[in-house]
């Protein structure tokens, strides 16, 4: 999010762009899913679709290209899109946390540099901070960054990396001081081109989340030059990546928000075609009390995403409240998710119908972006230092 | 190439319309672009696209119009002209003298706009209007070629076939939704749309008084609405095709008096 997040948003806008999502997702996205998702096929089509809509610059301000959206707003996008096939928004998603970690951290030559390529999706880009043996302790990675008279000589392996076959840059968490203590201060940020930070090993094979390139990275012996330290400083690594967190949660809690609203839906609808017992399964109150409680947990995800972004936008601390927001959401796609197969009954399990993919995309959403054991920890922290007896 | 679009905004066909003691209910509906004048949009932006020049649309209707008209903007139309007219009903003959009005002593080569509205589907606004002016009009096209800024072929959607139809321009062209698939407005597009320019008018402005304006100008009145029945349920009929094929024709042959 740039300084002149939302000051550029209008209502009138807000409901013009949510128009052309409607559109584009309906004409574009849920088309191709089932068949994409089915094969593991990545969406290229789409991509294309994302630059001409202008989604990869969605959050990056202004003076660099971008629209400026503010997470309020863009939150309702990936709502959108979610509840019709929740993974293409991870092709712009990761890309503009990678953004706006330059634009928060970046120094001015970078932001010039990579910013108003990002926002036109010439520079498609994501991050890499999970390794084999790291993912939430990010303080353990192994990655290492040695000084060099060209710059640093990046070795390591990443995994579960989005974009990285696809996209053409990332920012890469490695040690630059592996004796730091704290670590965290040993820990730096590149910014790297593919193929010259880092090579794609392979795309690793999924439960859900299909079609998008998560894959393992090699790092040997790449040369970065110095003008790819994020910032210019060493051992801001991880606080620069940790600043991003906030929004990350967001996104992903507005995914489990749309996962949840799309299961509901299908189910919705699917109840009110399927008879048995000569009527509707829609009138039987056991589906019933299952929509009830889908629905239920869809608006008050919804809720709780909208009022994390809003203190978000408003520069206020929202820690607690996305990472609220993350947790219940993600658990009400899951749930919501479960319940609509209960409804499709033995539909559910057949892939002709695509309730099944919300069912396997969703619990990505209580992994991915920190655990929700790990938000939890972060809500009860936050809740007993705000309210200190 | 100048192009002006007519356009209208109708509400969301996609939704439930209500209607209430023989009107249609406002409250609750969105409204959008009339799909056909949507269709109009991307075409003319496609000829300015290829021969240069400015898309101007033209909206008439209360305030909420202008959402319409920046909606077009948003999808690449250079600037846009609202009529703020809140005079009530209206018909075709009435909203073609408004457009008349509105294009005297301006600059064009073509008038563009849909075949019919998507609330009315009339389709005789275009036809007047060009009778109102005085110029050439093609109706219906699927497609167009060979484009100048004095002339070009349409293929018009006739009833025996595609009609290939050389015009002059200036002339009053509509438009079949399969001309083409309209653009979406970009997130840059819908930035952008807030900076182009919008001229509102009043009827008082384009010279018009009370006695050409809502009823007193129209010809025609709407009574009032009325909701179309609902459908019959259809019969289902359970087993596989040996059984419920001959089931079918049975039902068929004496109940509809479907010859076999």
């Amino acid at each position: 999010m740039g300084s002149t997040a939302g000051k550029n948003w209008t209502e009138e806008d807000e409901k013009l762009l949510l128009e052309t999502i409607d559109k584009w997702v309906e004409n574009e996205v849920k088309p191709i899913a089932r068949e994409y998702d089915q094969e593991d096929k990545y969406p290229h089509e789409l991509v294309e679709s994302m630059k001409d809509l202008g989604l990869f610059g969605a959050t990056i301000s202004p003076e660099y290209g971008g629209m400026g959206l503010p997470a309020s707003v863009y939150a309702k996008v990936i709502i959108k899109v979610a509840s019709v096939w929740m993974a293409p928004s991870g092709i712009f998603n990761s890309h503009l946390i990678m953004a706006s970690a330059i634009e928060r951290c970046g120094t001015d030559e970078q932001k010039t540099n990579w910013l108003p390529k990002m926002a036109s999706g010439e520079f498609r880009g994501g991050i890499a901070l999970t390794e084999p043996n790291a993912g939430t302790d990010l303080q353990a990675i192994l990655t290492r960054a040695d000084r060099n008279e060209q710059g640093y000589l990046l070795n390591g392996t990443k995994m579960w990396i989005t974009n990285s076959m696809y996209g053409n840059c990332l920012l890469v968490l490695a040690k630059t001081d592996l004796n730091a203590k704290p670590a965290h201060k040993g820990m730096s940020a590149f910014l790297c081109q593919k193929n010259e930070g880092y090579e794609v090993s392979k795309k690793l094979k999924k439960l859900g989340y299909r079609s998008i390139d998560s894959c393992e990275l090699t790092l040997v012996d790449k040369q970065v030059s110095s003008d790819a330290l994020l910032g210019g400083e060493e051992g801001r690594g991880l606080q620069q990546v940790l600043g991003g967190l906030e929004l990350g949660r967001i996104n992903v809690a507005a995914r489990g928000a749309g996962i949840a609203e799309g299961a509901l839906k299908m189910a919705v609808d699917y109840a009110q075609e399927r008879e048995t017992f000569g009527q509707p399964i829609s009138q039987h109150q056991a589906v019933q009390l299952k929509l009830a409680k889908m629905a239920t947990r869809v608006e008050a995800s919804k809720l709780l995403v909208g009022s994390a972004a809003n203190k978000f936008d408003s520069g206020e601390r929202c820690d607690m409240e996305a990472g609220m927001a993350k947790y219940f959401a993600s658990e009400a796609g899951v749930f919501c998710s479960q319940e609509a197969m209960r409804i499709f009954g033995g539909y559910s399990y057949s892939t002709e119908y695509e309730i099944e993919r919300f069912y396997r995309d969703a619990m990505l959403m209580c992994i991915g972006e920190g655990t929700n054991e790990l938000q939890q920890l972060i809500i009860a922290k936050q809740l007993l230092e705000r309210n200190k007896g | 190439m100048e192009i002006i679009v007519p356009i209208r905004q109708v509400p969301d066909v996609a939704l439930n319309i209500r209607v209430n003691e023989g009107k249609v209910v406002e409250d609750g509906v969105s409204f959008v672009i009339s799909s056909w004048d949507e269709t109009a949009i991307e075409g003319a932006l496609q000829m300015t696209e290829e021969l240069g020049g400015e898309v101007t649309l033209l909206g008439i209707g209360p305030e909420r119009v202008s959402e319409a008209l920046r909606k077009g903007l948003a999808m690449g139309a250079h600037k846009a002209i609202h009529v703020l007219y809140e005079e009530g009903q209206t018909d075709s003959f009435g909203y073609a003298k408004i457009m008349a009005k509105v294009m005297e002593g301006r600059n064009y080569d073509l008038i563009l706009t849909g075949k019919q509205a998507q609330d009315t589907d009339a389709g005789l606004t275009a036809s007047m209007l060009a009778e109102f002016l005085d110029l050439p009009q093609v109706t219906n096209i699927i497609r167009f070629s060979d484009l100048a800024v004095d002339g070009m072929t349409l293929y018009r959607k006739g009833d025996h076939g595609t009609e290939v139809i050389g015009i002059k321009l200036p002339a009053v062209v509509t438009v079949n939704d399969s001309l083409n698939e309209p653009r979406l407005a970009s997130m840059r597009g819908i930035m952008m749309a807030k900076k182009k320019p919008m001229e509102t008018l009043s009827p008082s402005d384009l010279g018009m008084g009370a006695e050409e304006l809502g009823l007193q100008g129209s010809m025609t009145e709407v009574l009032k609405f009325e909701k179309p029945e609902s459908r019959k349920e259809g019969e289902r009929f359970e087993g596989d095709e040996t059984e419920t094929v001959p089931m079918a024709i049975q039902k068929l042959v004496s109940e509809a008096k479907l010859a076999v």
